[in-house]
């Protein structure tokens, strides 16, 4: 490598005088009265996270924004200034006021230049990972926004004819539906904006949980058996584990429960009386949806669920 | 101007071939069926990646084979991973950060411990939540994002409601006169607990401390080599530009939305806190990237490996970059113990593309960078960015010094090409709209330029700094002394304080 002397070197022209020194971006801000401003920097810097040439993202393509404003550069400067919500499930645009009416013209100029004689992609119709290996495994288990349950919902499909929602933020089962398990298109295809559809019909629907007069509960997690859930919460001090499985003919599901350490008096758990289920206990005294169990029976025992 | 604008598109072009030259570019093979949007990535021992995929899969790549396999499924939006020295992966997802272990050792996780969930969901889609990053002492720390008043919140919620605001809860979660009311709740808003705040977990999920409040969608979690906790935030309300911020216990980092949660708030709506008041309570951002130029949704820190990139960047942060295809380097200074950042691109213009979401170094030194969209403009897959060990031009170090700055070079420049470097300033207006135009920009003139002896360290002397504003050097014409391009030849330094 060639060694070399210490360059020093003069006085330079401030740039403000000499153009060709700034790059476009500077000359378009700096000057935005004296030459029309470059549109194509302002629309990289304002607009291209949301709006891509010729498919919709997060606004409309460039294409579909030409077929809307071609000739009508005053109405597009209006909107541009102040958005409103135009259509179902897109965000509204924040105003891009700060651009400047001359700015934004600019922007339109490019808009329209860069859209001309392009042709809009075709959408993707549907879910292209509708038959993804992991989504259409059963059992299986998805946490996922859900209809009529808290934010931190998890999905269950048991086998192919029932499923069930339970809510980890409240530490119970919310309900169980027969049929199908979810659509989760709603709330994948964008970023959570929509909660997941249920594919089928409403069985039992649990009001509260069973245990809902033994102390404050708290969500540890779970374990996956084959596939199958084993729902892990504190009640109080004692540690409750509460595993699905499906039944063995028909539609509905089976739950066991452990409770550790075991109560010091009769433990009562109460189930909600629904029309759509009939419950039966391996253990304990089932009066109704009352189920009395004694300390060493509340250890461990099973519920089944049958379901019309 | 038109000479400029051929100018400025030969250089463009030059570069792209310029990156191709020294970095391969590759997609790896996507998981059959599965929607490849990555979410969080992290490299384990035996050199598979794992990697978190949009719709809740955790997959092991083997880089040695290209094959995939599942570990485990079902997890709601994973944005950040730590994989542990035991072998159990910590994946932060939208309701808990989760402890995934594989007990009877058949290869799939059969745990989903949950490690800490001691936050509230208002049911707001755009409450995203981001970490780990680990601390030296075992610590985990996770920051959560803020909701959007794109939607309102959930009926249902899991947490705790905050009263203050200018809504009730009634009309928070009411679609029908959400209209009515998203004007009053504030663009972005806060209304269940830490949302916006970063928060210090014990290394068991035990103990929770609210460690620092203030961000908006903070995409990006992670110490650098010195041990900094660095966190990215993404422009719109309350963010000019994108920033980049050091974070320290009790700091407050500009998005107000957090502050009904901070301890002993007096209980004014923020968004009816005098914003002089709020900037003078808000840490300023130890770099920031201007929005279209550098990057427009900047990702998650990574510290660069000795051989994934020449040596002088060895120990440098990396940082991704969502919506402009490019990555961005960090090129750390400290004034008077005040951490401050240049921040630069690399692999804009190159095959790299957009989406760029998460980054894992390879044993071998290959770069993974994982790409997601989002609904948002992006990209999915992974790209494999593999250096070919040879040298090439690039800016390794900037330094504020009196008056101006010094630049660190890879190698000895062309002084022929000095005088084509131009500088120039703007800061931005701190406020509730969304982004901001620049403000007060300035062509800075270079009043002297001196380079060092073997030709790598340039000194720029620009008569002062300005504190408070974002330094540009456009360095698109600088040339090796061999005639070489410069591989990242735009720098935009934050100054926050001025050395005397």
């Amino acid at each position: 490598m060639r060694t070399r002397d210490v360059y020093m070197l003069g006085p330079r022209v401030p740039a403000t005088i000499s153009m060709k020194h700034i790059p476009i971006l500077f000359a378009a801000a700096l000057m935005p009265l004296a030459a029309a401003p470059d549109g194509e920097p302002l629309f990289t810097t304002n607009c291209s996270a949301c709006h891509l040439l010729d498919q919709m993202v997060v606004g409309p393509s460039l294409v579909e924004i030409r077929t809307l404003y071609n000739g009508k550069p005053d109405e597009f400067v209006k909107w541009c200034v102040a958005p409103g919500k135009k259509r179902e499930n897109v965000i509204v645009m924040p105003a891009m006021v700060h651009v400047g009416e001359e700015g934004l013209r600019a922007i339109y100029t490019h808009i329209m230049k860069v859209s001309d004689g392009v042709k809009a992609q075709k959408q993707e119709e549907g879910d292209r990972y509708v038959a993804s290996p992991v989504h259409t495994a059963r059992p299986q288990v998805q946490r996922i926004f859900m209809p009529d349950a808290g934010p931190a919902a998890i999905a269950v499909a048991l086998d192919y004819g029932t499923s069930l929602c339970w809510d980890a933020g409240s530490c119970r089962l919310r309900y169980s539906w027969t049929g199908g398990f979810i659509d989760g298109y709603p709330y994948w295809r964008a970023n959570g904006s929509s909660v997941a559809k249920l594919n089928g019909s409403i069985g039992y629907v649990e009001e509260k949980s069973p245990f809902a007069d033994a102390g404050e509960r708290k969500f540890l997690g779970y374990s996956v058996k084959a596939g199958l859930p084993i729902f892990r919460y504190k009640v109080g001090v004692a540690t409750v584990t509460e595993g699905y499985s499906p039944v063995e003919k028909g539609k509905g599901f089976v739950r066991s429960f452990s409770v550790s350490p075991a109560p010091d008096a009769p433990l009562v758990l109460n189930f909600s009386n629904d029309e759509n289920a009939k419950i039966t206990s391996d253990t304990g005294v089932l009066d109704g949806t009352k189920l009395t169990l004694t300390p060493a029976e509340a250890s461990k025992f099973t519920l089944t669920f049958s379901l019309k | 101007m038109k000479s400029t604008i051929l100018l400025l598109a030969i250089c463009a072009s030059a570069h792209a071939s310029v990156w191709s030259e020294h970095f391969s570019f590759e997609k790896i093979p996507n998981p059959p069926g599965t929607d490849p949007q990555v979410g969080a990535m992290d490299m384990m021992k035996d050199g598979r990646i794992a990697v978190a995929f949009h719709r809740g899969e955790v997959m092991f790549y083997d880089p040695s084979d290209s094959s995939w396999s599942l570990f485990a499924s079902g997890l709601q939006e994973p944005l950040g991973m730590l994989v542990d020295e035991d072998g159990s992966i910590l994946v932060m997802q939208r309701a808990e950060l989760t402890r995934l272990k594989d007990t009877d050792g058949d290869g799939s996780a059969d745990e989903y411990q949950t490690v800490f969930d001691g936050f509230g969901m208002s049911g707001n889609y755009h409450e995203f939540a981001y970490g780990p990053a680990r601390d030296a002492e075992g610590n985990l720390f996770i920051v959560l994002g803020v909701a959007s008043n794109g939607a309102p919140m959930a009926k249902e919620i899991r947490g705790e409601f905050s009263e203050i605001g200018e809504v009730d809860r009634e009309g928070m979660t009411s679609g029908a006169t959400w209209g009515k009311n998203k004007g009053k709740a504030g663009r972005m808003y806060a209304r269940v607990n830490w949302r916006g705040w970063v928060l210090k977990i014990s290394p068991d999920g035990s103990k929770m401390e609210p460690y620092a409040s203030g961000f908006r969608s903070p995409n990006g979690i992670g110490f650098d080599a010195a041990g900094r906790l660095l966190i990215t935030d993404n422009q719109g309300d309350w963010r000019p530009t994108s920033p980049l911020y050091d974070v320290k216990k009790g700091g407050f980092y500009g998005h107000p939305a957090s502050l009904v949660w901070k301890k002993d708030w007096d209980g004014r709506f923020p968004l009816k806190v005098p914003v002089k008041e709020l900037d003078a309570l808000q840490q300023p951002a130890a770099g920031l990237f201007p929005q279209g130029e550098l990057a427009n949704s900047p990702t998650w820190p990574v510290v660069v490996p000795k051989g994934a990139l020449p040596d002088g960047m060895t120990g440098q942060t990396l940082i991704g970059e969502m919506n402009q295809p490019t990555l961005v380097r960090v090129l750390d200074d400290e004034v008077d113990g005040v951490f401050q950042t240049a921040l630069m691109p690399i692999f804009s213009g190159s095959p790299l593309g957009k989406g760029n979401n998460r980054i894992v170094f390879g044993k071998d030194g290959s770069m993974y960078v994982g790409k997601t969209a989002l609904s948002w403009a992006g990209d999915n897959g992974i790209a494999r960015v593999k250096w070919d060990g040879k040298p090439f031009l690039s800016l390794d170090a900037m330094k504020a010094v009196p008056g101006g700055f010094v630049l660190k070079f890879s190698q000895a420049l062309d002084p022929e090409t000095l005088e084509k470097i131009s500088v120039a300033s703007h800061t931005y207006e701190y406020r509730s709209n969304y982004g901001s135009p620049k403000k007060d920009e300035k062509a800075m003139e270079v009043k002297k330029t001196k380079l060092s002896a073997d030709g790598k360290v340039l000194a720029l002397d620009l008569g002062e700094l300005r504190e408070g504003y974002l330094h540009f050097v456009d360095m698109t014409e600088l040339k090796s002394a061999s005639g070489g391009a410069l591989l990242g030849d735009k720098a935009w330094y934050q100054v926050i304080k001025t050395p005397k």
